[in-house]
């Protein structure tokens, strides 16, 4: 950085920078024309500089690094240039519901490049995440359609993508007959004309010396490939030796062994799984060294257990889609945000589903009579009733089975974490891995499962809203709130109400997309509520011992109800619900299985208010 | 955390507690006296007196106990299940000064038995001792109660900070016996019993509980 070749404030170099980090600005706020502007101007600048450089000094006034650099920067963003002229064709051509450029890795390469990408993750930032997660009514409000699963895949692919894949022998050698070719167009151009002798030796050399190079090539990929699968089946049988004892092996067995395999081919390629192996070894209890490798692993797309949870996520979210998509989630809305439009929330434009579902029988059925009715005769009152409740039937059972698909890839996951990494099989590490594995697992999936939650569990979300319509304003002790347990004088509070802080945590929930955060999120709430109750009461009978004025359940069901009352977050009960399935039952006896199980039960009581039978 | 339901071998024993009873039968009290008696301020939890842990240590085996404590309004029993599911235990508070709050009792008795079967262990504790005086329920009837429904009675004064720690040893010597009982039944299957007893589990009614149902009370009003 000493070189001060060119002066006058910034360097160019700093200048072509800040003008390229603006552009991955603005395409990481999705304002994908001013970045594509941006991205240009960048080129711009880099091949004005360079040229007014070229013309104006002497041979190596400017160092060759520098050139060099501002050229690295100007071929990254053209990447990213030619990407978006790409993208535009399609996005025409095809759907709206993809926002954003797929992948990213210039990022990565620009910071290798020039410092251009801010410093906090060296692995690209998880596109989908951002896209899918956000999901939050708390937030902007609007919740975005689900990418359809090809996307979805795409995506993940996307994610994985290897910036420094090498190149098969086959692919080495097309690039060096392409360079061949120029070479020969050049020459072919500066030979005088009527040569044709010199040209047809020139053309048969070529043609001669690529076709070497193919056959060399090929020879030489055969041979790898041999070697690959060599190795692979050494590899395998090391697995089944691994596996050994049972005569029979079922499906799972025979999947299990394959993986392995996997595994142990990767650790071939790769020499991270032995050093942590070691790390591991040598300080065996080191919690961070836990979480160091567990981090690591996530960030290693290639690893068969990444490879795994992208199959099996891809799988769930594809049995998700054609249920989530005509979702109910962009109808049933935050009541704050909606005050002045009472009218019950279920005419959202239904967005066209695709003919290729995977679950032609339940798309029948949600041809939901809710969102457009039935072509043809009018169904009788009855026929809808049946519908309905078949609709229901279906979706349950459809509800059942994915909640039952999710448990089962978390248990496969973490079966496949333990085996390639036997030094985390202990009780502790087990529980770091099972909670990185799910909140990576969870991640692109919670919103649509939330959908899907939220279409079985509508009618009690369409009971709470009516709680809350009827009792938003209401005061705590409206709802039992005992009269010690919150200012008798508004004005003491200063212009929030009582209870502010736990309803605003409460607001928060959905911002998570993984269920042990989810479950912080709803302790935290009922701590604040504990918190909050001592406050109140102590300002009203400052000489109560402590103790014996603690709040029991009597106490904070109420508070919860009004705190629940306040949130106005219908899918709270869905969220809850779905918390329900996918908590661990070891966390259930604690203190989260006591804050869940309150939570629900307030939810359950403002449903009542709200008409809503009991639902257990 | 913690792995729920009771370890095998020399693993220490989760055991989760439900506290029920009517509003102002002294149940928050009672455990609270409880939990700080031995202990001091600090082993409340965040969440105040609604749930609380103790640690214990009975017979060289390490005991954890998680204390839910339910709400007594009426209009939050809508979800009483989903709070008693999975508990090994259940005390059972009414106010000897109120016969209303002994039925009570017998209705909370009545459902748990019907949704956990015979393996929970139930205490039926009669509080406020040191009102002696103002006795609504005879003593006689709420242990003969007791007995009939396969619970042991107890009396307490959280007042007086009488019969309290008796009563939570005595639960927790009878929720390792169940939990021994159990392991033997399932052999190794001890460190399932978590998720074996996943979900709420209904069984028909007991003929006990039926019983009772027909002529246990003495008096009504």
């Amino acid at each position: 950085m000493a070189s001060g070749a060119l002066d006058g404030g910034l360097r160019p170099l700093q200048i072509a920078m800040k003008l390229a980090n603006a552009a991955v600005e603005l395409e990481a706020g999705e304002r994908h024309k001013e970045a594509y502007c941006e991205y240009l101007r960048s080129i711009n600048y880099i091949s004005q500089t360079l040229l007014e450089d070229a013309v104006s000094k002497p041979d190596g006034e400017m160092v060759t690094m520098e050139v060099e650099r501002m050229l690295r920067l100007a071929e990254q963003c053209l990447e990213r240039v030619k990407s978006y002229a790409g993208r535009r064709s399609d996005i025409a051509s095809s759907s709206l519901l993809w926002p954003r450029l797929p992948p990213r890795p210039q990022r990565r390469r620009a910071e290798k490049g020039g410092d251009v990408a801010p410093k906090t993750s060296p692995r690209p930032a998880p596109g989908h995440r951002r896209v899918l997660s956000d999901g939050s009514p708390v937030g902007d409000g609007v919740a975005a359609p689900f990418l359809p699963p090809e996307i979805f895949h795409k995506l993940q692919e996307a994610e994985s993508y290897d910036a420094k894949k090498e190149l098969t022998p086959i692919e080495e050698a097309s690039r060096l007959n392409q360079k061949l070719k120029a070479t020969y167009e050049a020459r072919l151009a500066r030979l005088p004309p009527g040569q044709a002798t010199q040209k047809t030796s020139l053309t048969l050399s070529l043609q001669r010396q690529m076709m070497e190079n193919l056959i060399i090539a090929k020879a030489r990929q055969d041979a790898l490939h041999r070697k690959m699968e060599e190795r692979r089946l050494r590899l395998q049988e090391e697995a089944n030796r691994r596996f050994a004892g049972s005569g029979l092996i079922t499906p799972e067995e025979q999947e299990q062994r394959l993986l392995y395999a996997n595994v142990l081919e990767y650790e071939q390629d790769h020499d991270w799984p032995k050093l942590w192996k070691a790390k591991m070894k040598k300080d065996p209890g080191d919690a961070a060294l836990v979480a160091g490798l567990i981090a690591y692993l996530l960030s290693c797309p290639d690893h068969p257990v990444m490879k795994l949870l992208k199959r099996l996520q891809y799988r769930i979210y594809n049995r998700l889609y054609p249920i989530s998509e005509t979702s109910f989630d962009g109808v049933s809305r935050d009541l704050n945000a909606n005050e002045e439009d009472p009218a019950p929330a279920s005419e959202a434009p239904p967005s066209p589903r695709p003919r290729d579902g995977s679950f032609e029988d339940l798309e029948r059925y949600l041809a939901t009579p809710d969102l457009s009715p039935a072509p043809g005769p009018a169904p009788g009152p009855d026929d809808d009733a049946r519908l309905l409740s078949l609709e229901e039937r279906a979706l349950r059972e459809h509800l059942r089975t994915i909640v039952k698909d999710v448990h089962n890839a978390v248990d496969r996951l973490l079966s496949l974490c333990l085996l390639s990494f036997e030094c985390l099989n202990t009780a502790s590490a087990k529980d770091v891995c099972l909670a990185s594995i799910e909140e990576a697992f969870f991640a692109p999936l919670w919103r649509p499962l939330l959908a899907l939650f939220r279409k079985v569990h509508r009618d009690r979300e369409q009971a709470f809203e009516a709680g809350v319509r009827l009792y938003r304003d209401a005061a705590p002790g409206d709802v039992g709130v005992a009269p010690k347990l919150f200012p008798s004088d508004p004005a003491a509070l200063q212009g929030s109400y009582p209870y502010e802080a736990a309803v605003l945590e409460l607001q928060q929930l959905s911002r998570d997309t993984c269920p042990q955060k989810k479950l912080e999120c709803i302790v935290r709430t009922l701590r604040l509520i504990c918190v909050c109750a001592e406050e109140y009461r102590t300002l009203q009978d400052p000489d109560a011992p402590p103790s014996t004025a603690a709040i029991g359940a009597d106490d904070l069901l109420p508070i919860l109800s009004f705190v629940a009352l306040r949130s106005a977050l219908p899918q709270l009960v869905s969220e809850c619900a779905a918390l329900e399935e996918f908590i661990h039952e070891g966390y259930l006896i604690g203190e989260e299985g006591y804050c869940l199980t309150s939570m629900q039960s307030a939810l359950s009581y403002v449903e009542s208010l709200g008409g809503g039978a009991p639902h257990r | 955390m913690a792995a729920g339901g009771a370890g095998g071998g020399n693993k220490t024993y989760s055991f989760k507690v439900v506290l029920l009873g009517e509003g102002c039968v002294g149940k928050t009290s009672l455990v609270l006296r409880y939990c700080e008696n031995k202990f001091n301020d600090k082993h409340i939890t965040t969440l105040q007196a609604s749930f609380l842990t103790k640690k214990l240590n009975i017979a060289g085996r390490r005991v954890n106990l998680a204390i839910w404590d339910t709400a007594g309004q009426e209009r939050f029993h809508a979800l009483g299940p989903i709070y008693y599911r999975d508990s090994n235990g259940a005390i059972l508070v009414y106010d000897i000064t109120d016969e209303d709050s002994f039925q009570k009792v017998k209705n909370w008795v009545k459902e748990l038995r019907k949704m956990l079967g015979n393996e929970i262990c139930l205490c039926i504790v009669g509080n406020k001792i040191d009102l002696e005086k103002e006795r609504h329920v005879s003593v006689q009837e709420a242990e003969e109660y007791a007995e009939s429904v396969g619970a042991k009675h107890y009396h307490t004064s959280a007042k007086l900070n009488k019969g309290i720690e008796e009563l939570f040893l005595d639960l927790c010597k009878r929720m390792m016996e169940t939990a021994q009982a159990d392991e033997k039944a399932k052999g190794n299957g001890a460190s399932q019993s978590g998720a074996a007893r996943r979900g709420v589990q209904i069984v028909d009614d007991e003929p006990q509980a039926a019983t009772v149902a027909g002529g246990g009370c003495c008096s009504s009003g």
